[in-house]
């Protein structure tokens, strides 16, 4: 029989064997005890994990408000988004479709123009400067 | 949770509904903080590195299959995130609190302070050998040990071929054992 390998004594250790190879290696072991040696300082090191449990849900809050926030977001801002489209478009119909005069037309689109330039400006500076924060990670 | 529970709640999320998302957060959030915490060294990066990994998980769910079990994908998801804040913030596995992280088992008090004391040593000398060894072997160790998935899970969630998990245990096994018999003289070689 061929001696056991540290893959299979990993395998032995974790459960991850079927029985026929289990008596195998407990033969093995029971003829060595070098093997024997190795086997209990895995074990000893297994054993030491089992003193690590803890359990962080008692003393902390859940992630899920944060999850929650940025999971349903981007639904609102492209409903956001879908309904300033529907209404300008609509407005801009409106407008050019009345019958009033050209003067009235123009000053009023100049007016709407102005404001949606200024929101597009205003926004893209806030994206440029929220690119270079470099607390934009920071939560807390 | 029942896998089949598990699967309809994935299911209503597929289709865009956040709402169903929660249960499957609280499901699985203190298992992923576990390994987190076990990967980051701090609950604060731990948390940041789980947030972001569900949050990631949702965006991903379109590409989740069904038939296969959520709990190794959300955990192969977590896991590349905190490799990932790893190297981008520079960050560098480190023991904080160690007190407030660790549970005071009922049994170490029952037996006296002293008991609870040995113990409280041997479990700090653990996270410092963990502090000591690669990120690789520390994952593969928290995975098995920590949360005790089977090799064909761990094989899932490192995404390497499942001939080669216990390979990779045997040489993190060796690695933790030699940074305690340097931390410890008198540590089992």
């Amino acid at each position: 029989m061929p001696p056991v390998s540290s893959d299979d004594l990993m395998r032995y250790l974790d459960g991850e064997m079927a029985p026929e190879e289990r008596a195998k290696v407990d033969a093995e072991l029971a003829a060595s005890t070098e093997l024997r040696r190795e086997l209990a300082i895995f074990r000893a090191l297994k054993s030491d994990f089992q003193q690590l449990s803890f359990h962080p849900a008692q003393y902390r809050e859940s992630v899920w408000d944060r999850v929650n926030q940025r999971v349903t977001r981007p639904i609102g801002w492209i409903l956001l988004a879908m309904g300033a489209t529907a209404w300008t478009s609509y407005g801009a119909y409106v407008l050019a479709t009345a019958p009033t005069n050209p003067w009235e037309k123009l000053a009023t689109g100049a007016i709407a123009i102005g404001i949606l330039t200024l929101l597009a400006s205003v926004i893209w500076e806030r994206y440029r400067e929220w690119q270079n924060d470099p607390y934009r990670d920071v939560h807390r | 949770m029942q896998p089949d529970l598990e699967r309809q709640l994935i299911r209503k999320c597929k289709a865009g509904d956040a709402r169903f998302y929660e249960p499957l957060v609280r499901a699985y959030e203190p298992a992923g903080l576990r390994l987190a915490v076990a990967m980051m060294g701090n609950n604060e990066d731990a948390e940041d590195a789980l947030q972001e990994a569900f949050i990631k998980t949702f965006d991903t769910l379109h590409r989740f299959d069904l038939q296969k079990p959520f709990g190794p994908w959300f955990f192969q998801i977590l896991r590349n995130q905190c490799r990932d804040l790893l190297r981008s913030r520079k960050a560098k596995f480190k023991v904080e609190a160690l007190d407030e992280k660790l549970d005071h088992r009922p049994a170490d008090r029952e037996r006296g302070p002293e008991r609870s004391h040995e113990r409280s040593a041997a479990r700090e000398m653990l996270w410092q050998g963990l502090e000591r060894i690669g990120t690789e072997h520390r994952e593969i160790l928290v995975l098995k040990e920590l949360e005790g998935f089977r090799y064909t899970e761990i094989a899932q969630i490192l995404e390497i071929p499942e001939g080669t998990v216990a390979s990779r245990l045997y040489h993190a096994r060796h690695a933790l054992r030699d940074a305690l018999v340097e931390m410890n003289p008198e540590f089992p070689q």
